[in-house]
């Protein structure tokens, strides 16, 4: 599997599908103490657990470098999202760079329902940079 | 918003995300790391900043909401975590927040800046 590291700046994933499954809404809202989400709706699903699965998606497409860190994140929601759905992800390299021996990649990406965008975002993660490594 | 952090929690988040980095998931490992032990998913603490704010704007913030942060120290077990915002400007529809989450000690884990268009 490729490592994030090898990716440069410019590449883009595989749009790829994810289902927000109501099993896996459930495990997803007991593990972060969600109670606010079950009280507007119970069909919500949580716009943080469509962006955690939309990453999990990417990552089983690459692998993170060891000790990686996620040093920032934007979001944007503009669609409310029910259990069951299937949306899809796609996301590109937004740019790369080292700053004091530590790689930053930033990963922007864009979750729609189809073909409508329902949640935008940009993460920002750093990991150690190899001696001599272009980042 | 306040919840505290343990290692159950880390690992049952790292199951349900799919983000089973040793960083978080595995003591012997995090230990030789510079944090020496095991810290939480920044994305496990913006579960909780999200809640507050869905607790606070209902559903414009799944329809409308945008959030910026940084990360600037980490969480570990054991930590007992305050989620807080402070709306700053309401204009045009908009309300910006200032927002942050806090250990107990007072040290910022998470801030940055959330924008809901009210409907």
């Amino acid at each position: 599997m490729t490592t994030l590291a090898a990716l440069e700046k410019g590449h883009e994933f595989p749009t790829v599908p994810f289902d927000l499954s109501d099993q896996w809404v459930g495990d997803y809202v007991v593990s972060v103490e969600d109670e606010a989400i079950s009280a507007l709706d119970s069909g919500f699903v949580p716009p943080m657990a469509v962006a955690a699965l939309a990453i999990r998606a990417l990552l089983e497409q690459t692998s993170l470098p060891p000790g990686t860190l996620h040093a920032g994140q934007e979001l944007a929601f503009t669609a409310p999202v029910r259990r069951g759905e299937t949306l899809t992800v796609a996301a590109r390299i937004a740019s790369r760079g080292k700053r004091a021996g530590w790689a930053l990649i930033a990963v922007e990406l864009r979750v729609a329902r189809e073909g409508a965008t329902v949640m935008t975002g940009r993460a920002t993660l750093s990991f150690p940079a190899e001696e001599g490594s272009a980042v | 918003m306040t919840k505290t952090i343990t290692q159950e929690k880390i690992n049952a988040y790292a199951l349900a995300s799919g983000d089973g980095n040793p960083l978080h998931t595995d003591p012997a490992f995090a230990a030789k790391t510079q944090f020496e032990g095991t810290i939480a998913h920044g994305m496990l603490l913006l579960a909780y900043v999200s809640e507050m704010l869905t607790s606070a704007f209902g559903e414009d913030w799944l329809r409308g909401g945008r959030l910026k942060v940084r990360f600037r120290a980490v969480a570990r077990p054991g930590d007992t975590l305050t989620s807080a915002g402070k709306v700053t400007s309401v204009e045009g529809g908009k309300t910006v927040c200032a927002i942050e989450c806090r250990n107990e000690s007072g040290e910022v884990l998470v801030s940055g800046e959330a924008v809901v268009s009210r409907s």
